[in-house]
């Protein structure tokens, strides 16, 4: 009986998902939820004999999954992954059904699955996770997850269902670290071992008092937001020393990080194929999953160099002249990671801010006026104007207004063809900062017009 | 040149939802109209001195830090403050900032903390949060203003004999989603639930802190006008958006 359920379950799932297509939607979640009606356990059916590797926490994860996919890739193992972003339950249950065979067999070996922090409790029910790497925990879209404490116990949860799990932790964010103590997993931490940037933007720490005694940390560094060599000199809580760790960072440019990686007891001089501090944790992060699972160490440090990002994560979009590069933002602390990328760079530029506040950016923006952009002044030279649209553009305008940008150079264009437009007639590099919709949206827009591939096919 | 000193309380752990939004707008419309500032942060263990501060902000916090912070007001800062808002300082206070000027905070759990007592209110709390955007529309320099902002709170609010509304509710919830009403006042103090930050895109209400500072501190309260067009936009979509205005 089970058997044939999971088989209805497998097709119906794959005919919504032809049906979304074929009338030109690109809907993720709807055709695993349409699955998981029929039978509820076709998530936990097909991912049973799939060596699933599961990415969770609040940023990063996107890249991490795109360099570990890298890792599969160049050590020639099958898998698959959860590409478009549908990462709670529905899209993830898609994902299997569209990778396995009719009857529910496994197509490949490996599952990659990026899972939103708030889902992964739930989702990681039916995993049978054999990897769990979570890549930090900052404050993140408040109004839809409550608090960090919140999502911390989320990913808590998930990891006590994935027993089988080894469990890859960064070791400079104290909220991740504080994981530790509730599981009885296997733990590989991760983590980078000095500062990263000559000019960093002032922020808030998500973490200043220590998650177990309440009181305040000291750090011997900071690389950015609350990561680093945090000690608690209350209770001693303190950064466990990594296992696969950044010892040296040599070079930090538009394209690439030169760093040296020490995964266990070797130490690599790796160039990470992208930009960006922040990657420089996705890449240690991808190497600490390598070292969890056993691969093999080469190959993963070439897969850092040769992977290529997309989806609007440093993803290239060139139109005519303007070399626009995309940078999705969901949090303060994604957003001052771009605004440490921009201080350090060197190269005239154009920015252009994207602001949505529907619900899968987050209902709530006042998180702009929690992000550094009086940092911008630095570099103001370097900043031909800065652009706003979006459903929010005029709260951006106005953000910028109070961070000390003179307001001619601040220009409203809510009008997505007419933005489009006008970076098509720009000459040089543009940096664009959107929310998640504003995204899709715009970049649908660029698609139309000029050929790129759309995010699902 | 004249000068107001700001006192933000407890940045530390009262820090989120873009509160010290709020500072920066109070600054920022400062230096516009060539008035000096001086920001002072008190936090959790500092003995700064508040007597002399001109307007004093508190913003909203998460639950897990707000422990550190009552021990803190206890040691003293409670006192103080207190103190100030008799004296007729200017107070904004905001969420957490606002329901800890009040009496006591009952949890779901029926768990009772007590708080500052500087306000004749007290808040009880709910498992179910208030979120989103909303409107309220209140008196300003004896204009009736309609103020935009973001709520998010599990607690109820409610009013006693000591202290006024601040705003009647035009949309959303404000104190407790009952009684229309939102925010408090006492002497010069403006409390409110509205993030957003409130402040910038709200003008007409920064600029009554900033009069009414500079009445307790040089007695005149002529306010030079200054281009609000970014601000009006912001506030002006916001309006349309909710009120279908």
């Amino acid at each position: 009986m089970g058997k044939i359920k999971l088989t209805a379950a497998v097709i119906a799932c794959r005919f919504t998902r032809w049906v979304l297509r074929v009338i030109g939607k690109g809907g993720t979640s709807l055709p695993g939820e349409v699955a998981a009606r029929l039978y509820p356990n076709v998530l936990a059916d097909l991912a049973k004999d799939v060596n699933t590797i599961v990415v969770t926490g609040t940023n990063g994860k996107t890249t991490s999954s795109r360099m570990i996919e890298q890792t599969l890739i160049e050590s020639g193992r099958t898998y698959f992954c959860n590409k478009s972003g549908a990462n709670m339950l529905g899209g993830i249950a898609a994902e299997f059904c569209q990778n396995s065979t009719i009857t529910g067999k496994k197509k490949y070996d490996w599952a990659l699955i990026e899972c939103d922090e708030a889902a992964f409790k739930t989702v990681s029910k039916y995993l049978n996770a054999k990897c769990v790497l979570v890549t930090n925990v900052f404050r993140d879209q408040l109004d839809r997850y409550g608090e960090v404490t919140h999502t911390l116990s989320s990913i808590i949860s998930g990891i006590k269902n994935s027993k089988n799990a080894v469990v890859c932790l960064n070791a400079d964010c104290s909220l991740t670290v504080s994981i530790a103590d509730e599981i009885h997993n296997r733990i590989i931490y991760y983590g980078v071992d000095k500062p990263i940037y000559e000019r960093t933007v002032e922020e808030i720490s998500d973490a200043p008092y220590c998650i177990k005694c309440k009181s305040q940390y000291v750090y011997s560094y900071r690389t950015f937001g609350h990561l680093g060599g945090f000690k608690c000199m209350g209770c001693g809580y303190q950064r466990p020393v990594p296992q696969v760790s950044v010892s040296d960072i040599f070079e930090t440019s538009e394209s690439c990080s030169v760093v040296s990686l020490k995964i266990g007891e070797a130490q690599y001089k790796v160039k990470i194929n992208l930009p960006g501090g922040y990657n420089i944790y996705n890449a240690a992060a991808t190497a600490c999953v390598g070292y969890a699972l056993g691969f093999d160490a080469e190959t993963d440090v070439k897969a850092l160099e040769t992977f290529e990002c997309g989806f609007g994560r440093m993803e290239m979009l060139p139109i005519n002249n303007a070399r626009l590069r995309m940078i999705l933002v969901k949090n303060p602390a994604g957003c001052n990671q771009v605004l440490n990328f921009l201080c350090n760079n060197k190269e005239r530029s154009l920015f252009i801010v994207a602001l949505n506040d529907n619900y899968a950016d987050g209902t709530d923006v006042s998180w702009i006026w929690d992000v550094d952009f009086e940092k911008l002044l630095t570099v103001d030279d370097k900043l031909s104007e800065i652009w706003v649209t979006g459903i929010r553009a005029d709260e951006m305008a106005m953000r910028f207004k109070y961070a000390g940008i003179r307001t001619d150079k601040i220009k409203v264009k809510k009008d997505y063809s007419a933005l489009i437009d006008d970076i098509a007639d720009y000459d040089g590099a543009v940096y664009m900062m959107p929310t998640y919709t504003a995204m899709l949206a715009i970049r649908k827009r660029i698609a139309d017009r000029f050929g790129f591939k759309e995010f699902w096919k | 040149m004249k000068k107001l000193k700001i006192c933000h309380l407890y940045p530390d752990v009262l820090n989120l939802y873009g509160d010290r939004g709020n500072v920066t707008a109070i600054k920022k419309r400062l230096e516009w109209r060539s008035i000096e500032s001086e920001i002072i942060n008190a936090n959790i263990g500092d003995k700064t001195d508040l007597s002399d501060c001109d307007i004093f902000f508190i913003g909203g916090g998460q639950d897990f830090e707000q422990e550190v912070l009552l021990k803190d007001i206890a040691a003293g800062k409670g006192r103080a403050i207190t103190d100030a808002i008799e004296s007729g300082k200017v107070f904004l206070a905001i969420c957490a900032g606002y329901q800890i000027l009040g009496k006591y905070y009952k949890t779901h759990t029926g768990e009772v903390y007590n708080f500052i007592g500087a306000l004749d209110l007290y808040t009880v709390g709910q498992k179910k949060r208030m979120i989103g955007n909303y409107a309220y529309e209140c008196e300003i320099d004896g204009k009736k203003t309609e103020i935009v902002g973001f709520e998010n709170h599990s607690g109820k609010t409610y009013l006693g004999e000591g202290v006024r509304p601040f705003g009647k509710i035009l949309y959303g919830n404000g104190n407790n989603s009952q009684d229309k009403t939102e925010g408090a006042r006492y002497k010069n103090v403006y409390a409110t639930y509205a993030h957003g930050p409130v402040l910038p895109k709200n003008p007409a209400f920064t600029d009554e802190l900033i009069r009414t500072a500079l009445k307790n501190k040089y007695g005149d309260d002529v306010l030079e006008a200054i281009d609000d067009t970014f601000e009006n936009n912001a506030h002006d979509y916001m309006v349309r958006r909710l009120l279908n205005k």
